[in-house]
């Protein structure tokens, strides 16, 4: 039996071994009702919202002022002498808004701050500005020109990919995200769980090391695509559900369907899968218990990775955006997320993803080698330098 | 006609760092075999194995096999079943895919090996709990599904590392019937027992390991004729056992109680039985008296004993 076909025997058994496409299909069918849900509930909410809040004035408010105000506010007027009535009752009912106007300017009494108050200060400025421009004598078309804006022509050499495939990279990462957290779990269980359950010396004495680690590195990759694949359909489901709703065009979703954009990512992204993989797997190798073990916490490393390579997005030409795309740990997000939002050549494209390969092949290598010597020692679990001296002894 | 050496060991040697867990032993199996590595606890029986199979490496000496007439440094998968000391199996899945899966890793088309499995299932009369997750099985079951997915390939060669543990006395004697007939039909068996008697019942030659030096090797016949000429007598009393009359008697270089009113006398093989037959005339109180050659249980603890 030769070395590809034990290789795919173990990524297929351990693909069949985690991934469950009921599992799959029922969190589909969750998602998309949650979705909905959390839509109509928004909606519901927002309907709630867009009743008009009650704004007290006494009678004595300027009309022209009343009028403006009723565009966003449902207006109630009182009488002077109600004011003191109308405060203790704000006081028990924990609600209301009382306006006044006075030579000094307005007064507004309400039992707290709210955000329902925003459309009453601008309104309150604009009246302002009026009754201020009528006592200079400025004309509206005059303050206008006053407070125009410079004229600027601008000219970039390189123009900016759109939004929609800046949206698509955060899109790629966080499924990447989403893949490596599988596979963290995944990765107990396939290789720490099998040394625990102490199969692992019955599985390599019948394989190479290396063939068991690359069909671990390979199924749980599989698997981590695979549930890429089903938040990606949910995504796409949601997203059509949310134009069914809106009434949006939905040829909006267009915008992200860049194709080469998505071959890049995709290429990227399942290159940064395999390499974290790879190294989830070689960690899982020293560690005997799980739950005791402090290397565990160096399985979380990925996600900060990734999350660093964000920063990439504010300023991609700057010397720390630049290595981020190069450092193999980080160009599988780092590079496609510069490439969205500067000028970056081919070449480093396929410098930087050359660079990943590489660094996937030695560390596939050096995950079996690690895994090879510390597969008997169920006992105490190894240090590093135990490890690094056991595989230099290699 | 001579028989082909399937397994040739030479001056094999691995230590971990201080300890030297194998020093310098070698021995060969031939065709048909089967061979049984015998010692205590730490003796570098598992170290051998696992070197023979790659496991660990040897830090000196040779190995060569013969599987089929081509030799080699390690024969390919599907030519050796492996039964480790430390037993596990996929707990948490059905136990036919995990036969199929093991026995697919060492070659065998999945589907022929879904067919053996069951037919292997139907033989331990569990076949109706084949989709059945392996922790539902009790553990002597379970013991018995590990060594179905160690030989389920039909392997040349089997490597079994202390089959008969933890297993009860109806189920030891099952397992020496399985592996009588998986010799008989061809495989060659090296196994390794601390339970003398079933090692007794089955194994053609013995390789006797010590702090990871061979005490002896050779076939059962010569380790009893080398080191089982002593006298070994079980005497029974009617009341108490007079030690101090037994620790009188000439010759006697071991006494041991094993059971109640029951000792068990082994004399130096230069006694001779009517001698000591003519001793023990003397003591009151004894109620039969029955003279048997050394175990290979007595030999071992002999042996090792001296060592």
């Amino acid at each position: 039996m030769n070395y590809y076909k034990q290789v795919l025997t173990v990524t297929l058994w351990e693909y069949r071994r985690f991934f469950k496409l009921k599992n799959e299909l029922l969190s589909i069918a969750i998602m998309l009702l949650i979705f909905t849900a959390s839509y109509f509930a928004g909606k519901f909410s927002a309907a709630g919202f867009s009743e008009k809040p009650i704004l007290t004035v006494l009678k004595d408010l300027n009309p022209e002022l009343t009028t403006m105000l009723s565009e966003a506010y449902t207006i109630q007027e009182i009488l002077p002498g109600e004011k003191e009535q109308y405060l203790k009752k704000m006081a028990q009912t924990k609600e209301g808004f009382l306006l006044e106007h006075s030579t000094e300017g307005f007064t507004l009494q309400a039992f707290k701050k709210s955000g329902k108050l925003q459309a009453m200060r601008k309104t309150l400025n604009d009246y302002h500005q009026v009754q201020v421009m009528q006592k200079i004598g400025l004309s509206s078309e005059n303050l206008n020109f006053v407070l125009s804006p410079a004229t600027l022509e601008e000219h970039y050499l390189y123009e900016t990919g759109t939004k929609g495939r800046t949206i698509l990279a955060y899109f790629f990462a966080g499924l990447m995200i989403l893949a490596v957290f599988l596979s963290f779990a995944y990765q107990f269980t396939a290789i720490t769980g099998e040394k625990q359950l102490k199969i692992t010396e019955q599985i390599v004495s019948a394989i190479k090391p290396q063939v068991w680690m690359d069909g671990k590195i390979l199924g749980i990759t599989l698997t981590g695509l695979s549930s890429m694949l089903t938040y990606s359909i949910i995504s796409i489901l949601g997203g059509i559900l949310f134009f069914q709703f809106t009434g949006a065009s939905i040829t909006n979703i267009l915008q992200f369907l860049h194709l080469p954009s998505i071959l890049l990512f995709l290429a990227f992204t399942l290159m940064g899968i395999l390499l974290w993989n790879a190294f989830l797997a070689a960690i899982a190798s020293m560690i005997t218990d799980p739950n005791n073990s402090g290397k565990s916490s160096v399985m979380l490393l990925p996600v900060l990775f990734v999350v660093a390579s964000f920063s990439v997005i504010r300023d991609p030409d700057n010397g720390m955006s630049v290595f981020l795309s190069w450092f193999p740990l980080t160009s599988a997000t780092a590079m496609p997320m510069r490439w969205v939002t500067t000028e970056v050549e081919w070449w480093q494209l396929f410098g930087s993803y050359a660079g990943l390969i590489i660094t996937f092949y030695l560390l596939r290598k050096l995950a079996a080698k690690i895994f090879h010597v510390s597969i008997l020692m169920s006992g105490k679990e190894p240090s590093l330098r135990e490890v690094i001296k056991l595989v230099k002894a290699e | 006609m001579a028989r082909t050496k399937i397994l040739q060991v030479s001056s094999l040697r691995k230590s971990f760092k201080k300890i030297q867990a194998v020093k310098d032993i070698s021995f060969s199996l031939e065709q048909g075999d089967i061979f049984a590595f015998i010692g205590p606890n730490g003796a570098g029986k598992t170290t051998s194995m696992r070197i023979l199979l790659d496991i660990i490496k040897a830090d000196s000496g040779t190995i060569t096999w013969n599987i089929n007439g081509k030799e080699c440094r390690l024969p390919p998968s599907s030519d050796i079943g492996y039964l480790p000391e430390e037993r596990g199996l996929y707990a948490d899945l059905p136990i036919i895919r995990s036969l199929v899966y093991l026995a697919s890793i060492r070659g065998m088309n999945p589907s022929k090996a879904n067919m053996a499995a069951m037919e292997w299932l139907e033989r331990l009369e569990l076949a109706d709990r084949a989709n059945e997750k392996l922790q539902t099985l009790s553990k002597g079951n379970q013991q018995k599904i590990q060594f179905v997915a160690s030989i389920l390939h039909k392997p040349t060669f089997a490597i079994l590392d202390e089959p008969f543990s933890g297993l009860d006395p109806q189920n030891q004697e099952k397992f020496i019937e399985y592996i009588k007939e998986l010799n008989e039909k061809g495989t060659t068996i090296l196994l390794s027992s601390h339970q003398m008697p079933l090692v007794e019942k089955i194994a053609h030659k013995v390789f006797l390991m010590n702090s990871g030096e061979a005490l002896f090797n050779g076939t059962l016949t010569d380790i009893y004729k080398n080191f089982g000429q002593q006298h070994i007598i079980d005497i029974s009393f009617t009341n108490d056992i007079p030690h101090e009359k037994l620790h009188l008697l000439k010759y006697a270089e071991n006494i041991a109680g094993i059971g109640e009113n029951l000792v068990k006398v082994t004399f130096h093989p230069i006694a001779e039985l009517k001698q000591i037959l003519g001793n023990l005339a003397k003591i009151e109180g004894i109620a039969n008296i029955k003279s048997h050659n050394s175990s290979l249980h007595d030999i071992f603890l002999k042996i090792v004993k001296e060592h």
